[in-house]
């Protein structure tokens, strides 16, 4: 009796090991838990104190369910990173849309690109290594490259971005972007959005369907900007009224189509051609469904701009370092009291 | 022991059903429930820092007027610290801060815009919004009516047709297609009236008319002193046509009119002159002295042929006169006249029918037409009387036959006349006995 009470010991001391090796295993895997010093205030914010495993990202990740949302939480806190221990104030909504502060309101410089070269800058060509040397400021002082949607969230006053946001964006569809801009924005993880005319799209020195598939699955953004890549704004010689009407609703309608058909995704911003616009031209954009348009103002892009005149900077192929610093202006000073 | 070894089975059969995540979450939950137990009791069994440490962040950033940011610390103070009775009140009293300051600079900022000071309202706004984030109306002004709009509204008015709105917006009736379009319309249909369109503003480089009207201003004036006022006319017909409040143009029409006219005048085409200067504005200088001109020179060709006896021809003269002046005394004068010398010369004829019909359409008021027709009268009795007599010459030379036929004639002039009547009966009875005799 007692020798079957020993073995039902033994047996049930290794389920036991067994058991707790299984539940160790899953422990390990187990997100590390705050719930025991967090304190929610009021559906809006989240006290917490930060372990030594915690980083901006996976508090971002666990509280705000989108890890790339830790600079909401460092913005709040006036941080640039974590230390073990340190407490937090974590909001848990966009706690200023339109950016605005005392001293004035956030701008978003949106970038202009066109083409690139491996080593001749020309106007609108910039060499691979000017523009990793851009792409490497952006990184390196701080700077949040944002999507497409993020900036028009901004400019619907929906959704709140970081502080020193840019957004990137190629005009025409040239191969070069492909080749050389492609590969050193996802070296360094940025998004961008590619504005393409659809008569340039397989031509010579343009992007093919399947490059800009490629792009495009890659998670770059293609927009449109119109078929012909024609002025918008002004009649063609011996152009009637009517007939540069029927070719703007061809410009604006015609894309949309072509990439839902090629790409089955939505064209929903249009980039104007030469960066020039009219009235007649955004009441057409808005009947075909578009939701916002590029130009090339250099000026800033506050929450408030017409979402249909979005300024650009254009950036050359003979620009400087320094020049280009002068084009990411993100604050805009104005007394708000 | 047996429970213990119970619970060990239940966590080794929930991991062979669920797998790892089913045991984390099951155990979580219980985790969960423990802690929040404990948040129940006390927020001060958390090692968080104190009220005081956000209560005094509050205070900071209320001082640099972040009134939004000072809020979230006061509220996150009054959740460590409940039992404060002063942090609720300085949470209302910052709420009402807030409302006062977004409710002022709203208030600043729309009366910046009925300034049409645009720029210190949309700061105005921004302000109020910096205050209060959620605030719509201050939103409404920042995202849309600061902007200047693609579209116009307008509300459809009775007879309005898509080519009327086209003219009156884009000066031009042929842009018509623009606002179906953009209203979902077809253009050979009319707008419901009382609807609201939307029509686009085009810019000023669509809207300009085809032509230069400077350039054609200056064409109109070279061709109207080289009289050729006909091609001038047209030119400003056309400026009139894109830009109907231009004054040289409609000055240069006048001018046109005024011209043809007076040639017109000199070709003796009067009635067409005068149509011509009917289409200048009467204040047009010496066009009312004009138009009396041709009307007299109408005038005295209508004497010319009443006395010629064309009395058709003064009517339609003189009706023309009357229709371009209501009031011309002259042309009617002519008028009647001319009736009562058409009603003697038909009494001379001896047509009193026609004479009288004559007469009835002229003014009764007129002493001529009066004394006309009681002419008429008089002759048509005088007559009856003469074939009277020549009735009874007949019958006393018993030519009883033209002698019946002469009381006829009596009769159809005068059917009271007794003597006629009876006589023209016997005669008939005579004849008659006569025929049974033979």
């Amino acid at each position: 009796m007692q020798q079957f009470v020993n073995r039902r010991k033994t047996i049930f001391g290794i389920i036991f090991i067994l058991s707790l090796l299984l539940l160790a295993a899953c422990a390990t895997s187990t997100r590390s838990r705050h719930k025991t010093s967090e304190i929610r205030i009021n559906d809006d914010f989240i006290i917490v104190k930060a372990t030594a495993k915690d980083t901006l990202s996976s508090l971002a990740a666990e509280y705000l369910n989108d890890p790339s949302k830790g600079w909401l939480i460092a913005e709040f806190n006036h941080i640039k990173s974590l230390t073990s221990g340190q407490e937090l104030c974590i909001p848990l909504f966009p706690f200023n849309k339109g950016g605005l502060k005392s001293g004035g309101f956030q701008t978003v410089p949106v970038l202009a690109y066109y083409s690139f070269s491996k080593n001749k800058p020309s106007k609108i060509s910039i060499t691979q290594d000017d523009f990793k040397a851009q792409m490497k400021y952006l990184k390196e002082n701080g700077y949040h490259v944002i999507t497409l949607d993020q900036l028009l969230g901004f400019f619907e006053y929906q959704e709140q971005i970081p502080e020193k946001s840019v957004a990137i964006t190629f005009d025409d569809g040239w191969i070069s972007v492909y080749d050389i801009a492609f590969p050193i924005l996802k070296e360094y993880g940025f998004p961008a959005t590619i504005f393409i005319y659809t008569d340039f799209i397989g031509g010579g020195k343009a992007m093919s369907w399947k490059q800009i598939k490629e792009l495009s699955e890659a998670g770059f953004d293609i927009q449109c900007q119109t078929k012909t890549h024609r002025n918008l704004t002004v009649l063609k010689k011996k152009e009637s009224f009517k007939e540069y009407f029927k070719s703007l609703e061809m410009e604006i309608s015609y894309p949309k189509k072509l990439f839902k058909k090629k790409l089955n995704k939505e064209c929903k911003c249009l980039a104007y051609p030469y960066g020039l616009t009219n009235n007649l031209v955004i009441a057409m954009l808005k009947k075909h469904g578009y939701r916002a348009a590029f130009t090339v103002d250099k000026k800033f892009n506050p929450f408030f701009i017409d979402k249909y005149k979005i300024h650009r900077s254009a950036i050359y192929g003979k620009y400087n370092i320094e020049k280009f610093k002068n084009k990411l202006s993100v604050f805009q000073n104005m007394e708000l009291k | 022991m047996k429970r213990l070894c119970n619970i060990y089975l239940l966590l080794i059969v929930l991991f062979f059903f669920t797998g790892c995540a089913g045991v984390r979450d099951f155990l979580g939950d219980i985790a969960d429930k423990i802690a929040e137990k404990n948040s129940e009791k006390a927020p001060e069994g958390t090692k968080v820092l104190p009220a005081s440490y956000y209560l005094g962040k509050a205070l900071e950033y209320e001082k640099k007027d972040e009134l939004q940011t000072a809020l979230f610390y006061m509220q996150i103070a009054g959740t460590l610290n409940p039992d404060s009775t002063k942090i609720p009140e300085k949470i209302a009293s910052l709420n009402s801060t807030i409302d006062h300051k977004a409710k002022q600079h709203f208030t600043t900022g729309v009366e910046f815009c009925k300034k049409r000071r645009f720029k210190d309202a949309r700061k105005q706004f921004l302000t109020t919004l910096r205050y209060a984030p959620g605030h719509k109306e201050a939103l409404n002004y920042l995202k849309n009516r600061l902007h200047p709009k693609e579209y116009l509204n307008y509300k459809v008015k009775e007879k309005d047709t898509l080519k009327d709105i086209s003219k009156k917006f884009y000066k031009d009736p042929s842009k018509d297609f623009l606002i179906a379009y953009f209203n979902n319309l077809k253009t050979d249909k009319k707008p419901v009236p009382g609807t609201f369109l939307e029509i686009p503003v085009l810019g000023s480089e669509f809207t300009r008319p085809p032509i230069d009207i400077r350039i054609e201003l200056i064409k109109a004036e070279s061709l109207l002193i080289e009289k050729r006022s006909q091609e001038a006319l047209d030119i400003a017909e056309k400026i009139l046509e894109y830009d109907h409040l231009n004054k040289k143009a409609s000055d240069l029409k006048n001018s046109a009119y005024y011209q043809i006219g007076i040639e017109l005048s000199g070709q003796k085409k009067y009635p067409e002159a005068i149509k011509m200067f009917k289409k200048v504005t009467p204040e047009y200088q010496g066009v009312k002295e004009a138009i009396q001109h041709v009307i007299n020179k109408e005038l005295v060709k209508a004497n010319n042929l009443l006395k010629e006896k064309q009395y058709e021809q003064v009517f339609a003269v003189a009706g023309k006169i009357l229709e371009y002046d209501k009031s011309n005394k002259a042309a009617e004068d002519l008028i009647n006249t001319a009736f009562c010398q058409q009603g003697k010369d038909l009494i001379i004829r001896k047509n009193y029918t026609q004479a009288l019909n004559v007469l009835n359409s002229a003014n009764p008021q007129y002493d001529c037409v009066k004394k006309t027709i009681s002419d008429v009268y008089k002759a048509k009795k005088k007559q009856a009387e003469a074939h009277y007599l020549k009735g009874v010459k007949h019958f006393l030379n018993e030519e009883l036959q033209s002698a019946i036929k002469e009381w006829e004639k009596t009769l159809a002039l005068n059917p009271e006349h007794k003597k006629a009547k009876k006589n023209i009966n016997n005669a008939r009875s005579l004849l008659e006995k006569l025929e049974k005799v033979k």
